[in-house]
């Protein structure tokens, strides 16, 4: 390919070059190679177009290279609502993004406003949640849904360094999913108490302006020292 | 009458000797209400005396000793225990990696292990510590030991849980003039604590604060007593011994989780096998940006932390 496109190229050059002036007259043979090369190349890129996948369903997510088999803890029993279709088949789907009422909360901070319920939650279906690629995804396959946006996480809880595996540290890897822990709608977690301090050992306890000794000698209050 | 200042004195003098005659006829009463040698039976007595190092004991001394640490235990604490030797996994060597961005300093993992490893309520030790620190300052000796904030995490600080390191060239074996601490096949570093003299050198070989001395017997309520135990992890420890982290030899031999691990709710603790390339603490090492503290001091410690 690329020696034709440098043989094409000097030809024209030398050709403008005799010729002694600015304007390039290339002459026939030489477009004719240009053809030629076009449509080589263009063929080249249909062929890889064809190779590419064209429907959602063959391009569905298979795993990360290397990645482990983990089996992951099921979800729906815990869900309250759960079979949404209890109520949603009855109900008209509504895709005009508000506020919802009860029972569902009408808060949602997750995506900043960016994204709404019916870009997780499968509008024809309310059994099932959907990726960006409009795939059905199972509730308990939830993770493959937090993929989409979070993928950086979603890999590194594949390989079991984000989040939290179960009871054991050889063997079968079981691992809780994304929303075990965080919830969809608001997925930060909020602090909590701590546990109690460690007592204070004996002859360690903290004298009068001690808590000030990280601080600079000229920045410390002054200590009463009687 | 004026009063004799002598019979005073005297008065004392024979309430005392009346209180130490009472003491020692309570003393024989006790005595004759449990058996002699304080609960203990006079074999077990003269077998704990004569117990050998526990790498140096054969296979039926060591079940003739975890039956006695058993029958010691349940007359001390009124617990029926279970105490075991759960030999090392063949091509294991343990590591644990923290992510430090994942640590909120909840402390559950102190919780539990004071829990799990039959901690002294009462006698101040605890394996982990988590310590509060300043964002973007790593200096240990600024770190707060004792926060306690109404909530977790503060702005402005991150939270750096230490615990024993497992180091692979260990100082504190080093130290030990008697030998009662070594660095099992798996990489835990253990102690015996029968055979522990209580010098202390060991607790100052450590750089990392990680190793702790029983000031006094521990005390452990009978209903919180852990009673899975191990030879050399979480067996009712004596007064006047050394202890440390071990990496929950008695759940980790038999493939479960250590308990700090277990029970943090944020999974910043990953724990694994060294040698096995599919592992999480591999993974970790070979993907993460990871630090060790006091590198520089050539210890090799197999703990490790990241944030990401």
């Amino acid at each position: 390919m690329s020696p034709r496109w440098n043989a094409t190229f000097s030809t024209t050059t030398r050709h403008s070059l005799e010729a002694g002036t600015t304007v390039e007259v290339p002459s026939w043979a030489a477009i004719a190679r240009l053809l030629v090369s076009c449509l080589l190349i263009s063929a080249i890129f249909s062929a890889r177009a064809d190779e590419l996948p064209e429907s959602p369903q063959d391009s569905r997510f298979e795993g990360y290279p290397n990645a482990p088999e983990i089996r992951v803890v099921p979800r729906k029993d815990d869900l309250f609502f759960y079979p949404c279709n209890q109520c949603h088949e009855a109900i008209q789907p509504n895709a005009e993004i508000r506020p919802l009422s009860a029972p569902h909360d009408s808060e949602l901070t997750h995506g900043r406003g960016l994204i709404w319920c019916l870009s997780c939650h499968d509008v024809a279906n309310r059994d099932n949640l959907r990726t960006l690629l409009n795939e059905q995804v199972d509730f308990d396959d939830a993770h493959l849904v937090c993929a989409g946006c979070h993928a950086n996480r979603h890999k590194d809880w594949t390989f079991g360094v984000h989040g939290k595996r179960v009871d054991n540290w050889t063997g079968e890897r079981t691992q809780f999913s994304c929303t075990h822990c965080h919830d969809p709608h608001k997925p930060a977690i909020a602090p909590r108490a701590p546990q109690p301090p460690p007592p204070v050992r004996t002859g360690l306890e903290l004298t009068p302006g001690s808590e000030h000794v990280n601080e600079p000698a000229w920045a410390r209050p002054e200590v009463n020292q009687e | 009458m004026s009063k004799d200042p002598g019979s005073d004195d005297r008065g004392k003098f024979d309430k005392a000797r009346r209180n130490f005659l009472r003491g020692l006829g309570m003393g024989t009463a006790a005595a004759a209400a449990q058996p002699a040698w304080g609960g203990d039976t006079l074999s077990d007595t003269f077998a704990d005396f004569f117990q050998k190092h526990y790498q140096r004991m054969t296979s039926e001394e060591i079940t003739e000793t975890l039956e006695r640490i058993e029958r010691k235990a349940e007359s001390r604490y009124g617990v029926e225990i279970s105490c075991e030797n759960t030999p090392p996994q063949p091509g294991v060597v343990f590591g644990y990696a923290i992510n430090i961005s994942r640590c909120k300093g909840y402390r559950d993992c102190v919780d539990a292990c004071v829990q799990e490893n039959n901690l002294g309520r009462d006698s101040q030790v605890q394996y982990i510590r988590v310590l509060q620190m300043d964002k973007g300052d790593s200096n240990l000796e600024h770190s707060e030991h004792y926060y306690d904030p109404e909530t977790v995490p503060v702005e402005g600080k991150y939270y750096l849980p230490v615990q024993c390191m497992q180091c692979d060239d260990p100082p504190c074996v080093k130290a030990c003039p008697v030998d009662a601490t070594w660095m099992e096949p798996d990489g835990i570093v253990v102690v015996d604590y029968d055979w522990c003299i209580g010098c202390r050198y060991c607790m100052t070989a450590c750089p990392y604060w990680a190793r702790h001395f029983n000031w006094t017997t521990p005390e452990i309520p009978a209903e919180e007593m852990n009673t899975d135990t191990h030879f050399l992890g979480n067996r009712p420890r004596p007064r006047g011994v050394v202890e440390k982290c071990h990496f929950c030899i008695q759940r980790t031999r038999k493939g479960r989780q250590p308990a700090c691990m277990e029970a943090c709710p944020t999974g910043a603790r990953i724990f694994g096998n060294l040698l096995d390339p599919d592992s999480e603490i591999r993974y970790v090492l070979q993907n993460k940006q990871v630090f060790r503290l006091k590198e520089d001091l050539g210890t090799e410690p197999k703990f490790w932390y990241f944030s990401d």
